[in-house]
């Protein structure tokens, strides 16, 4: 079996452990007590959702670079980055509100944390929406990288802007009294497995769509040489 | 390239001249959306930030009427090949994004006046004001000019212009939406802070469209 793939099929054990580790070993927070084992899903997620964005940027600057076409379907690999981080993306939203509603009272505020993940949300509709009306297109491909590379460069922009313009609520002050993240050994070995779970699970879920895109593209090959 | 650009420019100048039909469509909503908000409000003035957001609302939705049409109607018409023939990639998009820096200069210049006759909006900083509308202007131009070439491409369905544009002009929206409201409230010294970064942001996004519209005209 290859490394990639073992690496790859690790999540089937670091999931669990992750999870067993949220749920029973690492201890509450204190203030916010049991409600801030959410932590160790949220924070992982919203890495993995801006790890899919900057995966997919990167992958569409390659794929505009590379003219002599020595790699194939970068741009489908884009979108699958994408469209595995729009569902990530997603996932942050909701347990991003859960945790504003236990901590703030309200589900929503317009944090600029929260916004910085609505933004890169409507960023991944905005490309899905694109490549699908491009489909049968022969650019679809290229106009797609282009889009996300365009939507990669603007984003730096926004995370300069945004907490300049509305005060952060976010974990600093909520999580400990002395208003810094400060994390028990525990907290921080759980909240580092949990990342590494979420990161494994992103790159198995996208490794698998690529897969289906290649046997996909063999079959339509095989059944155009026979027709 | 120069003579490309003016020569691309004032075909399509005289074939909007002709029809007017992209600019019609962009002042007719703009008319429409001022006369019913200040029908709705009985002549009532708003708050300066609502009407700061109000104003910047009907740009952006006028815009997005009009500003991808420069490059649909080549599709439409069937001409972007021979555009392609006759005019090298760089040429297009400038010429494009000149034509559509005009443009949005007539719809700025209509909306705005409008605007501010029927909503009863106090500008206490002219100067700053206008300053903010048209920085703000230029900075929708920059971003939008290559996305109406996206959507030229997929064949100009429906709402796509605007689903594409929005997320990238957010930062443009947000910023012109408080520099706006700042020169309604106050009569203090305006700083020019927020102007300069939608100048460089709007540099910027002209520069990476430049280098990327040549992936999204020619055909692989």
């Amino acid at each position: 079996m290859k490394l990639k793939h073992i690496i790859l099929r690790s999540v089937y054990i670091i999931m669990p452990a992750a999870i067993v580790m949220a749920f029973l070993w690492a201890p509450p927070a204190e203030i916010l007590g049991e409600a801030s084992r959410i932590m160790y899903f949220h924070v992982p997620l919203a890495w993995v959702s801006v790890l899919a964005f900057v995966v997919s940027g990167v992958l569409s600057i390659t794929h505009l670079a590379d003219r002599n076409r020595r790699f194939t379907g970068l741009d489908e690999w884009a979108y699958h980055s994408a469209s595995t981080g729009m569902v990530f993306t997603i996932l942050t939203v909701i347990t991003g509100s859960i945790w504003a509603k236990i901590s703030w009272g309200v589900y929503w505020n317009w944090d600029p944390r929260e916004t910085s993940i609505v933004i890169i949300l409507l960023i991944y509709i905005a490309y899905l929406s694109l490549r699908s009306a491009l489909a049968h297109t022969e650019n679809r491909g290229r106009i797609g990288s282009a889009y996300l590379i365009l939507a990669m460069i603007t984003l730096p922009f926004f995370i300069f802007l945004v907490p300049r313009i509305y005060d952060s609520l976010h974990p600093d002050p909520i999580i400990n009294f002395d208003r810094t993240i400060y994390l028990d050994g525990r907290m921080r070995v759980t909240l580092g497995v949990a990342i590494l779970a979420f990161t494994l699970l992103y790159s198995y879920i996208v490794n698998i769509l690529n897969r289906i895109a290649i046997l996909n593209n063999t079959v339509e090959d095989t059944f155009h040489e026979d027709h | 390239m120069v003579s490309e650009i003016i020569r691309n420019l004032a075909k399509d100048l005289r074939v909007e001249f002709r029809s007017r039909f992209a600019i019609n469509i962009s002042l007719a909503f703009a008319v429409i959306a001022t006369l019913a908000l200040s029908l709705a409000t009985g002549g009532i003035p708003f708050p300066p930030r609502v009407q700061s957001v109000l104003l910047w609302l009907i740009i952006f939705f006028s815009a997005m009427n009009g500003l991808s049409h420069i490059f649909v109607r080549e599709d439409d018409r069937g001409t972007s090949l021979f555009l392609l023939v006759s005019t090298t990639s760089d040429a297009i998009y400038l010429s494009k994004l000149i034509y559509n820096l005009i443009f949005m200069s007539v719809l700025l210049a209509v909306i705005t006046p409008l605007f501010v006759f029927f909503l009863q909006v106090n500008i206490l900083g002219i100067p700053p004001f206008i300053i903010s509308v048209l920085t703000g202007g230029l900075s929708i131009t920059a971003v939008t000019t290559i996305l109406a070439a996206m959507v030229a491409k997929s064949g100009g369905k429906g709402p796509l212009f605007t689903i594409i544009s929005f997320p990238l002009l957010l930062p443009v929206l947000w910023l012109s939406i408080f520099s706006t409201a700042a020169t309604l409230e106050s009569t203090g010294p305006h700083g020019y802070g927020t102007q300069l970064f939608l100048l460089a942001f709007s540099g910027f996004i002209t520069a990476l469209s430049f280098l990327l519209f040549r992936f999204v005209w020619l055909d692989e």
